[in-house]
């Protein structure tokens, strides 16, 4: 079990190195795993190893992270730029938020004019699956009595963060994770920073072009999804064209509109996918 | 809109999704269906975050952001890098609208 845990760490660390693209079905079946295992142990089956993860280690786990972070903020922070926002805006965003798919997502929304209400729940849903990786996350964390370390790592709960940290198969200490969540948080952070003010040196024509950075970013991700499964592009089909109907032919604001879309397509792939497709065995 | 206002809400419905299960122990035991959902979520948002905008931010030249979604798709689905994505789709959409504006 333990050999099986460690090939899936590199797995991990190699899509976040940027060697393939953000393996978002690896991350959630780790997401999945994490929590049997955390069952079993309760029984009592699994022991966790002692402990001796410092904040260097963590630093070390990071850096992978940060550098898969880092190209992505490039494209955030030209984002943030070209959708009229100032530079200590963009920045805050990442500062605050620290949450690639959500900011996106946000930013999106807010070029299409949506109200604030609409931004928010469809940001809060995207982000709903983060519940469930706190939640597994917990039982491996050493020193958790205290309130300000628990806050801090739960901001840091991301996605590459959570599926490096849980399948260390160590007990979590507290500065291990902070070495791993500031070293990746650095790299969004600057990322977003250098992003923005590149953008200054783009010619009008790429500056024009460079809208398609986003979407690009979303059709890499479905294009490993399509890879891993062809239901979603079933999927794809479903949540795009009820959008496009939405938005084109109906007439419904863009924010709602994504928000229909979104759970109409949800509870299609709740239906079409199998448990085992979705938790792993 | 105000837009720090946005931040700061975005961040508080950022934040409580990973914190609040930190404090509050009874989100562990979701029922499979919503844990299912959840997880299923991010793949259905894709679609909709592609369509029909990555068409209608470039009005007229909409085939120019087409091509370049259907590049990065499938730059990844041949396990292109995700950054090589990218940047193949921002080429491609920038020649498009050179050579057909």
């Amino acid at each position: 079990m333990n050999v099986r845990r460690k090939s899936k760490a590199f797995q991990v660390l190699f899509a976040v190195a940027g060697e393939c693209e953000f393996d978002e079905n690896l991350i959630y079946s780790i997401a999945k795993h994490s929590h049997f295992w955390k069952n079993l142990h309760g029984k009592g089956i699994v022991l966790m190893q002692e402990s001796t993860l410092c904040a260097k280690d963590g630093m070390k786990d990071g850096f992978p992270i940060f550098l898969g972070y880092f190209t992505t903020a490039l494209a955030f922070g030209l984002l943030t730029r070209t959708s009229g926002l100032t530079l200590v805006q963009g920045v805050l965003i990442s500062l605050t938020n620290y949450a690639g798919s959500g900011q996106f997502l946000m930013m999106n929304l807010y070029n299409a004019g949506s109200f604030l209400f609409e931004i928010a729940l469809s940001v809060f849903f995207i982000n709903s699956r983060y519940i469930f990786m706190s939640a597994s996350l917990y039982p491996h964390l050493i020193d958790k009595k205290s309130v300000v370390k628990r806050i801090l790592i739960g901001f840091g709960v991301t996605d590459e963060n959570f599926a490096v940290s849980s399948l260390k198969g160590k007990m979590l200490p507290f500065p291990y994770m902070m070495g791993l969540i500031f070293t990746a948080y650095s790299g969004w952070v600057s990322g977003t920073f250098i992003g923005f003010v590149a953008g200054n040196f783009l010619p009008p024509v790429v500056q024009k072009a460079s809208v398609i950075t986003v979407y690009a970013m979303f059709a890499s991700l479905l294009g490993g999804e399509v890879r891993r499964n062809a239901k979603a592009l079933l999927v794809l089909l479903v949540s795009g064209l009820s959008n496009s109907v939405f938005i084109l032919l109906v007439g419904i604001p863009t924010g709602f509109s994504f928000l229909l879309s979104m759970l109409l397509a949800t509870a299609f792939a709740c239906f079409i996918y199998t448990d085992e497709e979705v938790f792993g065995v | 809109m105000n837009v720090y206002l946005m931040i700061a809400v975005c961040s508080a419905v950022t934040l409580v999704p990973r914190i609040l299960p930190l404090f509050v122990r009874t989100l562990d035991s979701l029922p499979k269906t919503i844990r299912k959902c959840m997880l299923l979520l991010p793949i259905a948002a894709l679609g909709c975050l592609i369509f029909p905008l990555s068409l209608t931010d470039f009005s007229s030249s909409w085939y120019a952001g087409l091509v370049g979604v259907v590049a990065a798709f499938l730059s990844s689905y041949f396990r292109r890098p995700m950054i090589i994505s990218i940047i193949i789709s921002l080429v491609l959409t920038t020649l498009m609208l050179v050579l057909f504006p």
